[in-house]
């Protein structure tokens, strides 16, 4: 919602730069997502408001803040109205048969009057905050929404028939054309605005397109009402129309505020289109209703963390429009966010403002019994160890999956609203989806991956753990982790199936050894017999460089250095990384110590793999960097090249 | 000797750095279910029966009534339900949104839900906890800011913004557990307080290795994963 800040000054003084009074709202609850110069003197303000705070979609909620803020109160002119003699009732009735829908519903009339455009400043007004300038009598009620937060409409009368409003349900499948032009078939939940005849409004959605305000309009009734919120907004939803008005009437209005509205609107449309008021306010109204939470400041401290005094609380609450009386706290009829002494608490955090509030550590304890999580991770340094890397794939499966897989969508778990195809099944395998991963892999030769995570069927969910080798000595390798997790897992059975030439087809993977198990993870740390000390967590503290990944074809080189044996492989890896943007991942294949190398000497081998982010990058290239490379490893840790 | 060069997941790397980080002060790790009932995501946490997040178009639902859970918070109600306080839990785990997927949006993400629920459990601990928590991974010179802001489950409800690189980052969301979520798991609001955070996973790898597009984490493409 955009808010001007010379709008804001008509309700309440301050000197804050723009900066500040962003600042200054963001960190109390009303976010400024980006303020601009509107011209020398002005600013605009675009804020962020929460849906529970109906109270601030208007510059005099905003400035109501930047009174309680301040510590200030606000201005509110009192109205003074020229009205003739003829009262309003004389000229329109209302009823209203469903006042739990609208508890409050006014209306005024107005003979005579001149539509036409909006002066400039009107026009300028409602530009700046978003709303297009339609004519002098729209225009202003629009500029008493963004001004108070009340949306108001006003009808042609003698499009009224009978010149009866009814507030009523909507009779199933009655029709209404509405300003948009559009035709709407509504349902017995819709609350209309109605006419003797037929619907004129869909009561705080939108208006009707017949009795709408035209240049041939001579005399108006204007609306200003209060409408259930959740009406408003089901209906909104189930028409498939959101406006300004339904937006401020979800969020609910400000029930003593509807009479001032009505009069500033009558007001101003007097000055901008002439004509004459008649007197008086054609109403139907529900009691307001008063709400009091009781509150304890000792509590309120508690849950904060905070030392403030009984004065401190009251006084910032009353600020914000609360009347306090000892425990007791009246909330005012702009706030539908309040009904617990815990909001009282949120009302006080933020104005005192959170950074303003001072951290207290928690205590520490002893840790709790590891849970299965720590054998899971225990697991996964395993199967790292032996060149397993872990990738994370997609739990949902598509129909093409299913089929790729050759699974049958009657075991699975069947998601009812998928919005991409993508994503219709729950996985009852983790295998499927290491498949694919292989199948992206077609550069690394073997593919060793695995990945721990639920899978779904009709009963239940469980953890697996599962393992696809792919290509170069798959075989050897998948055998012997499979023997380590016997090893150290009791009663596991693991089978190793090979995947079919067929099935490696379907998932388009040119490796022709492919290798894979799967097994539950439940329960895993009953059947596991490790200490805390194995449990505990290893920590990566390797320095990680990381360079997005190029469209275009890499290019690798390998590269061995002698090096003084104390010499840590992360730390040359983490100076060839340096040279050059263009490398893009470093591995050390192999490393060994031995006396024919020299004294104290070891020899570190590592691939290279270099990349261009827009072309693909040629021989030359690579090897200009290669020899900084060697370079910068010769200098920084006394090694030398193996050739 | 031949070096293997298997490697794990960026995202399992942090969530360990994080879980190590909140072990001294007791926590237990709790991995709740992913396929979950309305009750536990929604209804127990306070969500309104009318609030957008239960859309069709943001909650995953199946044909058999339940739904994926659309945040790690399933687990407060689940976990505190069964446990006496103090109740001092991290969940880490994956959830899911039902959208168009693009490089800044994902259908399956991972997020780490933390719970603290005792007598005199203060929203002053909550900033601390988060405070030590972001340095912890960023670096001590790590700035965190925090803003009031609105959610169902906790009231007062707080967002935090980190400064990386100079520029500040919308992190997450956290508060002090609403009262009628406490009172789901059995314990009595006046007597017990507590707070409750839940930040994303990938989004602070995002910000800490400049990696643009949320869909590599799920991607499988060892030519990314094997740079961590």
């Amino acid at each position: 919602m955009k808010v001007l800040k010379s709008w804001l000054k008509e309700y309440v003084d301050f000197n804050w730069s723009d900066q500040e009074l962003s600042d200054k709202l963001s960190y109390s609850g009303t976010l400024v997502e980006e303020y601009y110069p509107d011209n020398k003197s002005d600013t605009i303000f675009d804020l962020e408001i929460t849906p529970n705070r109906g109270d601030c979609v208007s510059h005099i909620g905003i400035a109501r803040e930047v009174a309680a803020l301040q510590n200030k109160s606000l201005k509110k002119e009192p109205l003074e109205l020229k009205m003739s003699s003829q009262n309003a009732s004389s000229a329109i009735s209302v009823k209203v048969n469903d006042s739990n829908a609208c508890p409050r519903y006014l209306a005024r009339v107005i003979n005579n009057v001149k539509v036409s455009e909006s002066p400039d400043w009107l026009k300028h007004k409602l530009t700046k905050c978003g709303l297009k300038p339609i004519n002098n009598i729209v225009d202003v009620t629009n500029y008493i929404m963004l001004d108070l937060g009340q949306p108001m409409h006003a009808f042609d009368l003698l499009k009224i028939s009978s010149a009866s409003i009814i507030v009523r349900k909507a009779k199933n499948g009655e029709e209404i054309k509405t300003l948009d032009g559009e035709q709407h078939k509504l349902k017995s939940d819709d609350l209309v605005i109605a006419d003797e005849d037929t619907p004129i409004a869909v009561a705080g959605i939108i208006g009707g397109f017949n009795s709408q305000i035209s240049n041939q309009t001579i005399d108006i009734v204007l609306e200003a009402a209060e409408f259930e919120r959740r009406m408003i907004r089901a209906s909104s939803k189930r028409i498939g129309i959101a406006t300004d008005a339904s937006y401020r009437f979800e969020r609910g209005i400000d029930s003593s505020c509807v009479e001032y509205a009505i009069n500033k609107a009558a007001k101003m449309m007097q000055e901008l289109a002439g004509g004459t008021i008649l007197s008086g306010i054609v109403k139907f109204e529900s009691d307001k209703e008063v709400n009091f939470v009781t509150f304890d400041e000792k509590k309120i401290n508690n849950l904060l963390g905070t030392n403030l005094s009984k004065d401190e609380i009251d006084s910032i609450l009353r600020n914000l429009g609360f009347k306090v009386t000892g425990a007791s706290c009246q909330i005012p009829s702009w706030r539908h966010d309040i009904s617990i002494w815990q909001d009282l608490a949120e009302e006080v955090s933020r104005i005192l403002g959170l950074n303003n509030i001072k951290m207290m550590p928690i205590p520490k304890s002893t840790p709790t019994k590891k849970s299965d999580y720590y054998y899971k991770e225990y697991l996964k340094d395993i199967l790292a160890s032996m060149g397993y890397s872990e990738v994370y794939t997609y739990s949902l499966l598509s129909d093409k999956d299913l089929a790729e897989a050759q699974l049958s969508a009657k075991d699975l778990l069947e998601i009812k609203n998928p919005m991409q195809p993508e994503n219709k099944y729950l996985r009852s395998s983790i295998i499927p989806g290491l498949l694919k991963a292989v199948a992206k892999n077609p550069t690394f030769d073997p593919v060793l991956v695995f990945e721990i995570a639920n899978i779904f069927n009709k009963k239940n969910e469980e953890p697996k753990l599962a393992v696809v080798a792919s290509g170069k000595s798959a075989k050897e390798s998948i055998e012997t982790l499979k023997n380590n997790l016997g090893e150290i897992i009791s009663g596991l059975k693991i089978e190793i199936n090979e995947i079919g030439r067929e099935e490696l087809s379907r998932f388009k993977i040119r490796k022709p050894y492919t290798y894979v198990f799967e097994f539950s993870l439940k329960d895993i740390s009953k059947k596991m017999k490790l200490s805390n000390k194995d449990l505990k967590l290893k920590i990566n503290k390797d320095s990680i460089v990381y360079r997005p990944i190029s469209k275009y074809p890499s290019l690798t080189r390998d590269l061995a250095f002698v090096i003084d044996r104390k010499k840590n492989s992360k730390e040359v890896r983490h100076t060839i990384y340096q040279v050059s943007e263009s490398i893009n991942r470093v591995e050390l294949f192999d490393e060994f110590a031995s006396d024919k190398l020299g004294k104290n000497k070891k020899n570190l081998a590592y691939h290279i793999y270099f990349q261009l982010p827009d072309r693909t990058m040629d021989d030359k290239e690579a090897d200009g960097v290669v020899k900084k490379i060697i370079l910068a490893v010769e200098n920084n840790h006394s090694a030398k090249l193996r050739k | 000797m031949q070096i293997k060069n298997g490697t794990l997941h960026p995202t399992t790397q942090l969530i360990r750095q994080i879980v190590s980080f909140f072990e001294p002060f007791g926590f237990d790790v709790f991995e709740g279910p992913e396929v979950d009932t309305e009750w536990y995501n929604f209804d127990a946490l306070n969500v309104p029966a009318d609030h957008p997040s239960r859309d069709v178009q943001d909650t995953f639902w199946l044909t058999d009534g339940r739904l994926l859970r659309t945040q790690t918070s399933n687990s407060q109600v689940r976990y505190g339900e069964n446990h006496k306080p103090p109740i001092k839990a991290v969940v880490p785990g994956i959830c899911y949104r039902n959208e168009a997927t693009d490089a800044g949006h994902e259908t399956t993400f991972v997020q780490i839900e933390g719970l603290y629920i005792d007598k005199n459990v203060t929203l002053s601990q909550l900033l601390w906890i988060l405070d030590q928590f972001y340095k912890n991974i960023y670096g001590s010179d790590t700035k965190l800011r925090f803003r009031p802001h609105h959610f169902p489950f906790t009231e007062p409800s707080i967002e935090f913004e980190l400064k990386f690189d100079g520029k500040w980052f919308e992190l997450g969301g956290a508060g002090m557990v609403h009262p009628k979520v406490i009172k789901n798991m059995g314990l009595d609001p006046e007597k017990y307080s507590g707070f409750a955070f839940g930040p994303g996973i990938e989004r602070p790898l995002m910000i800490k290795y400049g990696i643009n597009d949320i869909r590599l984490f799920r991607s499988g493409d060892l030519r990314f994963l094997k740079q961590f």
